[in-house]
């Protein structure tokens, strides 16, 4: 690939989604364009970007943006967090909330693995949260990723990556196709939608939890805080911002600091105590 | 370390997981089919079983059976490991007393994955 072609996909990345490529993993642009390339008939990412660049295509460049987000997930990663957010902050937040209802967003769910373990975990301790109105919203800026997850479909390998097999045979099914599906109560407990975290114009309302793991440690440093200032602008009063596992706001947003409640979590700072970065 | 028994009638699958298991810091030793493994349990119980179904002489399910009769067969963690993948099978294998199942072909991620579920990584 030539240094042109990696400078004007790692710009519309950049431009796109807030990621950052850096120019020792243009190996991996190249993979993760593979299909788009194969679908479309180029030879090579060189191809690509020069047609790009002549016939400019908003929904292609969409999908070759999407397509070059890091799609690592598994199910129950980082599962302490998770743990922590069922059996410890939502019993919290239930106390504290008149109408029992308690809305999460987790976002850049790609594949959906995260979203559907909080469901499995919420679903086990159903009788512990006592029939509150829990509503999961799960969202990532890749269509095919989504429509993968709103299927609740998962292929042999990511089925049995991270998940046991008594959940396996308790949540799912096995499709004729070789796929395993989550059941139906499983599927109707996640709402899936398209968002772009960079869009200043996409407002998905306001949350008691954010859980938002390893998409900010991709971005740009120049975008994570615009980022993390839209997280605190989604989050209710008292809500709580979950990051991935070392994954910190320290030093790049003041609009968050760490929750003296629960460990692991970033609390908003209201506006008006908030001090320039 | 702790001891990984690997039971399987195909020299390429114990080969690649003996591989994979071994990077997971254990020691392994190998069986090819259930008698072989049963033999093998009653000289040195291991910690962890990865187990193949399908096997001559004696096959995963009856030597399942047979190690948790033994004195020492509770104390193995046993990860079945098959080509065997309907709901019917897995169950069927852990009412025999499995304790994980892992669904051949298998990679690191998800070896690595199922030893953590029985509490070994």
């Amino acid at each position: 690939m030539q240094d042109t072609t990696f400078n004007a996909l790692a710009d519309l990345a950049l431009e796109s989604t807030g990621q950052f490529i850096a120019s020792s993993k243009s190996y991996l642009v190249e993979a993760r364009l593979s299909s788009i390339l194969r679908r479309e008939g180029f030879a090579s990412c060189d191809d690509l970007a020069a047609c790009l660049k002549a016939r400019p295509n908003p929904v292609l460049s969409a999908e070759v943006a999407a397509a070059l987000q890091t799609r690592r997930t598994r199910f129950f990663r980082d599962n302490d967090m998770l743990e922590r957010i069922v059996g410890d902050v939502l019993p919290r937040k239930l106390k504290l909330s008149k109408a029992g209802r308690i809305k999460i967003w987790c976002a850049g769910v790609s594949t959906g693995e995260e979203a559907f373990s909080l469901a499995i975990l919420l679903h086990e301790q159903e009788r512990a949260l006592r029939g509150a109105r829990i509503e999961i919203l799960a969202t990532d800026i890749c269509r095919s990723a989504l429509d993968s997850a709103r299927a609740g479909t998962f292929g042999h390998y990511s089925i049995q990556n991270g998940l046991s097999v008594h959940r396996l045979l308790a949540y799912f099914d096995e499709l004729e196709t070789g796929q395993w599906q989550a059941n139906e109560e499983l599927r109707r407990a996640i709402t899936f939608r398209h968002h772009n975290l960079i869009d200043a114009e996409a407002n998905l309302g306001q949350f008691d939890i954010i859980v938002c793991r390893h998409v900010l440690s991709g971005m740009a440093k120049s975008i994570r805080s615009s980022v993390a200032e839209r997280l605190s602008d989604s989050l209710l009063p008292e809500g709580l911002l979950v990051l991935g596992h070392g994954e910190t706001l320290t030093g790049i947003s003041n609009a968050f600091e760490p929750s003296r409640r629960h460990r692991g979590g970033w609390d908003a700072i209201p506006a008006a105590r908030r001090v320039a970065a | 370390m702790r001891h990984c028994l690997i039971v399987d009638d195909s020299r390429v699958v114990r080969k690649v997981a003996g591989r994979i298991v071994a990077n997971m810091q254990f020691d392994v030793t190998e069986a090819v089919d259930g008698a072989d493994a049963l033999t093998k349990c009653r000289e040195t119980m291991p910690d962890v079983i990865l187990l193949d179904w399908n096997m001559p002489v004696m096959n995963g399910l009856d030597f399942l059976r047979a190690l948790r009769r033994e004195t020492e067969g509770r104390k193995p963690k046993v990860v079945f490991c098959s080509t065997e993948t309907d709901k019917e099978h897995i169950g069927e294998a852990l009412r025999s007393g499995a304790d994980e199942f892992v669904m051949k072909p298998f990679d690191t991620d998800i070896l690595q994955s199922k030893f953590a579920e029985v509490g070994l990584v």
